[in-house]
């Protein structure tokens, strides 16, 4: 069988073109390509050389429209035993290639041309092209006769018009010569044979039927060189003549040879081949040419010839002819049966070229399938045949199947394919849609591909071409190790290397291995160096521009941009950058990667590459680095990796459109979660762009980085020292803060920092910052007590809760000289964000706050001249100042003397101090420390104390109507009036609350150098909440008693017009009280309200059993005055006094007590006494005081 | 069955989702590799077919050496059963493709109601791999029984 068998076939002249001497072969090339322009000579073109020299046998030939063709057959062909059958496949001429340069010798050329051209005994034309010939040989070459041609040098088109000069010339003496074969062949005597003719014994029978044959086999023959002729015409009529005799003879081969010529001769004839008639016409002569051949098989010579592969041929030429995609079926048909009579071809070398041309007949036809298959075929074939050249046909014809299979080499898909792949996805913002998905793992026929790939391994083993061994074990491991076997992984790892061995180092392949690489993250820059996109123009320019909290996504500056698609990164010249990557290995085999690194394509960007051992079947996230070298976009579409010896591309967007499959069920496995990795989100790779160099700042705590631990309420001063570590100064710069418990940095030196500016590279600044430790919320307290029970070393969380502090800073405005485009563009700022570790222990703790009253009796002497006025006494000495603290007076008395009792706990290692300081509200302003300090309590460690807080100093000294009145006067109104006013009154009360606490300071200090404050606020709210009017109003009376020597202070006194005072300028007796002695007292009533107050007062007296002492028969004390029932006006925030005498009888304790019943009282008293009617009357009653009466000497 | 025989379902995206040697013939891998190769081609032509005819089953529609494809194209999802079985028989050809023609369709139709069973299953993803055990048994005794 012969290759690319058309209908044409047996029109066309071979021509023999044979190399010449010593010749390179890209030269040989070269020439024989000037031949290729040279298929078709029409006849008008050869006339000149065209010498009729008897009557042409070509009757009918068109000399106006016809044409020569040829076939050049490079390297020449052997003898075909059907020679005589298709004279077609005859070599008609024999063109030699000659390089003078390279062969000077022209006689040893010309001889060597004529020993070659024995060889093709039917070669009538014989010609040797010498080309670029010197001038020696010129001349010498001259005298060399017809068949040697110098090419003599010149310039292609010359060289070109001398070639067609030439091909003209063959043509005209083939031509010539087939005349005088035909003239030779009609007047009889050549005898023509075939293989199939038996050349064993012929019977006299036969030899009769040979010679009735002889004369069909003639014509048939003429027929033919009429077709090479290009005379279709002529052809015809012999082949008609062909017909008869061979029909008649019974000569079924020829007869189909000489029908099959006919067809040629007709599409010759008739140049419009897609005629519908004409195609009609050659189906069914080609079908009867099939059946002809067919029926001329004999049984007697089946094992030595068979006329089969002509029969295959025809069916070939016939599918060529019709090879159209309206004809697929009619062609696959054709094809199938063609490829039916494989198995019955003796010769292998036929089989091959029957499989090759039904692969390239299906390839026309669009099934492509059925190409990859026919053609793995003749791969199968040509492995049989166990040597490398044939391993390297066999490697290229499966390169031609792997597109077909969907296992195609990288390297054989055209880079912009690769580009339209992307393109979609890019622009979807990484997402693709699920079709697209499954478009890109269709016909991914696993068995078959892993044979196909296997295939061209052995193959390419074989043939010895490392590279495509490797690409092909890369292709095959990586896409299907889950179906190989840990000792098949095995082999194609050692495969790898084997290939490697053989390939010089830094080969690249296009086909990567392993790993598989896919993102894992662009971790953004440490908070250290935040990049913040500056806003020019404004003050605040990081404001607005950055996600400033810890959310990377905040719902309003989602709205803000268009493209949300992309994540934005900007990475800074010069400063290093990572990338996260996760790598692979699910194959059974130690993974050693020689190197990794990120391939950028946009060449601004120094990768640094890592080596990485991957155990089996793990995966690893691995992070990249680099440093960004130019100002500029920076696209990483994957990672370079050098592994198995050779550097293969990894880009991520294969992995992940892999991991899709995976999820879609489409591939096999995914690589990842097989090595036990989790899923991951799919990472888009971000828009990156490098900005010229920024300042940056970083910062240390002066004294350790460590956390500051702080008991709650600690209050410790830090400094931070803030550096440029840049190579541009800091020109602006702002601190705020953001974080968790940002209340609990009290201040910062904002104006060091200030002052530094612009801070220079390597300049350092100073920034003082007091942190006052916040209180451990409930969480963090069981936190700690389930970590101490687990054993573990109380270790308080630093993490969430701790304050950050936020420098925002930024270069100049203007980058010097830079690129002009960046100068529109305002370089970005930086952020510094140094979370201030506080690691708070816990400290004092309360157990519990109450409030506790007490009324002390008090004796009833004088008063002290500065009792109540604190504001005239801060001179006095200190312990003095400290009793009038307490407010114990033993002679005055108290009315309601409140504490608030703070229970506190140590659980700490180390004791605590605590100290309590009110703020005094009517400290003057230049007197701001009016504070008093009480005595220091010490708690130990593991104990618990108290602390008592008076509360006194809180009184009004007014009783207002503001709390009550509103409340009173709601009484009378709706409901909803009532609600609101409610609202109100607490919300007043819990602001007097809140001032009230805020006064009160309770400080501790523990070892040297701890000292801080407790948080009692909401301690002492709750404490507070009920009694905060007890507190805070003054009684709307107060009474107290004094003795009275004589009346001669009475007239002296005076009313303190200032209000605060109860101070009176007389002179109130010292001595003691006698029994059996007239004793003068006064009681003095005063009003704190604003209203006068008619009050019926009255006063009683009772000994130490608690008996009335004045009431009764056998009373102890007798009296003079009134005692009860005195109605009073008493003026407001004004004092009466009611005189009277009692004289004891016996000595010892009296109590003498003041009460009254305020006469119709207004609400504000109702309200304060809490009475529930408007009817109950309003008693006061004031304090206690002891009388004590001692008996007469 | 007959003693060569390779069914599949292949996807509407040209994947195998479901693969049996369920000839007589004791199983060699290269052999089954073979069976999947001649499949695999047949695609080519059952793709043409299938737009020109209206009939679901196409009755040998191609061929490589002594194997002959059939098909069972369902209609819905354009899911293909692929049949590829030996022609080679005692009885003869004829008979023989009658019957099994026969049983094939039978067993096509049964096949595809199992297969519209495994399609309604709410687990499964069209166009995913069949790994019910059920189908796989389902699918051989079948096979077994039309031998």
């Amino acid at each position: 069988m012969e290759p690319d068998v058309s209908i044409e076939t047996s029109s066309t002249i071979r021509i023999a073109v044979i190399p010449i001497g010593s010749i390179h072969l890209h030269l040989f090339r070269k020439y024989t390509s000037m031949l290729s322009n040279h298929h078709t000579i029409p006849l008008s073109s050869i006339t000149s050389f065209y010498t009729e020299h008897q009557k042409s046998p070509f009757s009918q030939q068109p000399w106006d429209s016809g044409s020569l063709r040829f076939k050049f057959i490079v390297g020449g062909s052997p003898l075909s035993p059907w020679e005589d059958f298709q004279s077609s496949r005859k070599v008609h001429a024999v063109i030699g290639i000659c390089h003078c340069p390279s062969s000077p010798d022209l006689d040893a050329v010309v001889e060597e041309f004529g020993g070659l051209c024995k060889g093709y005994s039917s070669a009538v034309v014989k010609r040797c092209f010498a080309f670029a010939p010197g001038d020696t040989q010129l001349a010498d070459g001259n005298s060399q006769g017809n068949n040697l041609v110098l090419f003599p040098p010149a310039d292609q088109r010359t060289q070109e018009i001398h070639m067609q000069t030439m091909m003209q010339d063959i043509a005209a003496s083939l031509l010539m010569e087939f005349e005088k074969w035909v003239l030779q062949a009609e007047s009889g005597g050549t005898i023509l044979k075939t293989p199939l003719d038996s050349q064993a014994s012929l019977s006299s029978e036969e030899v009769i039927k040979a010679k009735k044959r002889r004369l069909g086999r003639a014509q048939k023959t003429i027929g033919d060189y009429c077709l090479l002729a290009g005379s279709p015409v002529d052809a015809n009529a012999h082949y008609s003549t062909a017909l008869e005799l061979a029909r008649l003879t019974g000569d079924y081969f020829w007869y189909a040879g000489a029908l099959e010529g006919g067809v040629c001769a007709l599409l010759m004839d008739k140049a419009v081949q897609k005629d519908p008639v004409i195609e009609e016409e050659v189906k069914y002569r080609y079908n009867s040419v099939i059946v002809h051949y067919r029926k001329s098989f004999t049984q007697d010579n089946a094992q030595r010839v068979s006329p089969l592969s002509f029969e295959l041929e025809a069916t070939l030429k016939l599918a060529r002819f019709l090879c159209r995609r309206e004809l697929a079926k009619e062609v696959a048909e054709l094809l199938t049966a063609a490829a039916d009579g494989a198995k019955s071809l003796i010769d292998a070398s036929d089989r091959l070229i029957l499989y090759v041309e039904i692969a390239r007949l299906y390839g026309t036809l669009g099934y492509h399938r059925k190409a990859a298959f026919f053609s793995r075929q003749v791969a199968q074939l040509y492995l049989q045949q166990e040597n490398s050249l044939a391993a390297i046909s066999a490697m290229q014809v499966l390169a031609l199947t792997t597109k077909a299979y969907r296992v195609q080499s990288r390297a054989s898909i055209p880079k912009h394919a690769i580009s339209n792949d992307t393109g979609p996805s890019v622009a979807d913002g990484g997402k693709m849609h699920h079709h697209l998905v499954v478009s890109l793992f269709e016909s991914q026929w696993s068995t078959l591909q892993m044979v196909v790939l296997k295939e061209i391994l052995l193959s390419a083993v074989r043939a010895g071409d490392p590279l495509a061994a490797w690409s092909a074990a890369a292709r095959l491991l990586r896409s299907y190790y889950p179906l190989i076997t840990p000792s098949g992984q095995n082999g194609l790892a050692s495969a790898l290397n084997n290939a490697a061995e053989r390939l010089p180092s830094g080969t690249h392949c296009a086909d990567p291995a392993l790993p598989f690489v896919r993102l894992h993250s662009f971790p953004l820059h440490p908070s250290q160096m935040d990049i913040i996109k500056r806003s020019p123009g404004r003050e605040d320019w990081w404001a607005g521009s950055a996600p400033s909290g810890p959310f990377i996504y905040t719902p309003f500056s989602k709205g803000d941009s268009v493209d949300n698609s992309k994540q934005e990164l900007v990475w800074v010249v010069g400063e290093p950058v990572q990338v996260l990557v996760e790598l692979a290995n699910p194959c059974g085999f130690d993974l050693l990667v020689n190197s990794i690194y990120l391939s950028v394509h946009s060449g601004n960007f120094d990768a640094f590459p890592i080596s990485v051992t991957l155990p089996p079947n793990s995966s690893k996230v691995i992070s990249l680095s680099g440093i960004p070298t130019e100002v500029g976009p920076v696209n990483i579409p994957g990672c370079l990796v050098h592994c198995f010896g050779v550097i293969t591309e990894h880009l991520f967007k294969d992995v992940e459109n892999l991991l899709l499959g995976a999820a879609q069920g489409l591939v096999i496995s995914d690589p990842f979660r097989c090595c036990g990795s989790g899923k991951l989100k799919t990472t888009i790779v971000p828009n990156i762009t490098v900005v010229p160099s920024l300042p940056l700042l970083v910062s240390h705590i002066v004294g350790g980085d460590g956390a500051v631990i702080l008991y709650e309420g600690e209050i410790r001063d830090l400094w931070i020292s803030v550096a440029n570590a840049g190579t541009v100064p800091v020109e602006q710069a702002h601190i705020s803060l953001s974080g968790k418990n940002q209340d609990s940095v009290i201040s910062i030196g904002y104006e060091a920092l200030k002052s530094a500016l612009p801070l220079k590279p390597g300049a350092e600044v100073t920034i003082p910052v007091t942190l006052k430790a916040w209180q451990l919320g409930l969480m963090d307290l069981d936190n700690i007590a389930s970590k101490s029970t687990s054993g573990n070393a109380i270790r308080p969380m630093k993490d969430a809760s701790s304050p950050m502090l936020m420098i925002h800073y930024a270069g100049p405005a203007d980058n010097h000289e830079e690129l002009p485009e960046s100068v529109s563009v305002m370089p970005p700022g930086r952020r510094l964000v140094t979370p201030l570790n506080v690691c708070v222990f816990q400290g004092l703790s309360f157990v519990k706050a109450r409030l506790l009253s007490m009324e002390i009796p008090a004796h009833v002497g004088e008063i002290s001249d500065s009792a109540h006025n604190n504001s005239a006494d801060n001179t006095t000495d200190p312990s003095k100042h400290t009793d009038r603290l307490v407010k114990i007076d033993p002679y005055r008395g108290s009315w309601g003397l409140r504490f608030l009792e703070l229970e506190l706990s140590n659980p700490t290692d180390v004791v605590f101090e605590v100290g309590v300081s009110v703020q005094l509200e009517n400290g003057t302003i230049e007197d701001n420390t009016s504070e008093f300090d009480y005595p220091k309590t010490r708690i130990d460690r593991d104990y618990t104390a108290r602390v008592l807080i008076p509360l006194e100093h809180f009184k009004l000294p007014v009783l207002d109507g503001s709390f009550l009145v509103t409340n009173s006067q709601s009484n009378g109104n709706g409901g909803k009036t009532v609600n609101f006013s409610e609202k109100n009154k607490k919300a007043e009360l819990n602001a007097s609350i809140k001032n009230l606490i805020s006064k009160i300071k309770v400080r501790w200090v523990s070892g040297r150098n701890s000292s801080g404050e407790l948080h009692i606020k909401d301690a002492t709210q709750a404490a507070l909440q009920t009694s905060v009017m007890d507190v805070l109003l003054p009684d709307p009376l107060t009474f107290s008693f004094r003795l009275v020597k004589d009346q001669v202070g009475e007239v002296d006194k005076k009313h303190s017009s200032n209000g605060s005072g109860i101070e009176g300028n007389y002179f109130p007796s010292k001595g003691p009280v006698l029994a059996h002695d007239m004793t003068p007292m006064e009681v003095l009533v005063r009003n704190n309200t604003k209203d006068s107050i008619t009050i019926s007062l009255s006063i009683t007296c009772r000994d130490v059993a608690g008996e009335n002492c004045t009431e009764g028969s056998n009373s102890a004390v007798l009296w003079s005055g009134a005692l009860s029932g005195m109605k009073v006006d008493v003026p407001p925030l004004e004092e009466i006094k009611h005189s009277f005498c009692l004289y004891f009888l016996v000595p010892g304790e009296y109590t003498l007590l003041a009460a009254a019943v305020i006469d119709d009282p207004n609400e504000i008293l109702r309200a304060r006494a809490r009475s529930s009617s408007p009817d109950e009357p309003v008693f006061c009653r004031g304090p206690p005081y002891h009388v004590r009466v001692n008996g007469t000497l | 069955m007959a003693s060569t025989a390779c069914f599949m379902i292949i996807s509407k995206n040209d994947i195998p989702i479901y693969e049996a040697e369920v000839g007589t013939a004791p199983k060699k891998e290269e052999a089954a590799h073979q069976h999947q190769f001649i499949l695999h081609a047949a695609l080519d032509i059952v793709q043409d077919l299938a737009w020109t005819t209206s009939a679901m089953f196409l009755k040998a529609i191609d061929r490589f050496n002594d194997l002959v494809v059939s098909v069972y194209v369902t209609a819905a999802v354009h899911t293909r059963l692929m049949l590829l079985h030996d022609s080679r028989n005692d009885d003869g050809i004829k008979s023989f493709f009658q019957e099994v023609h026969e049983l094939y369709i039978k067993a096509s139709f049964t096949l595809l109601t199992v297969f519209v069973i495994i399609l309604l299953n709410p687990l499964y993803l069209p166009g995913s791999r069949v790994t019910s055990s059920h189908f796989d048994t389902k699918v051989r005794a079948l096979a077994r029984r039309s031998e």
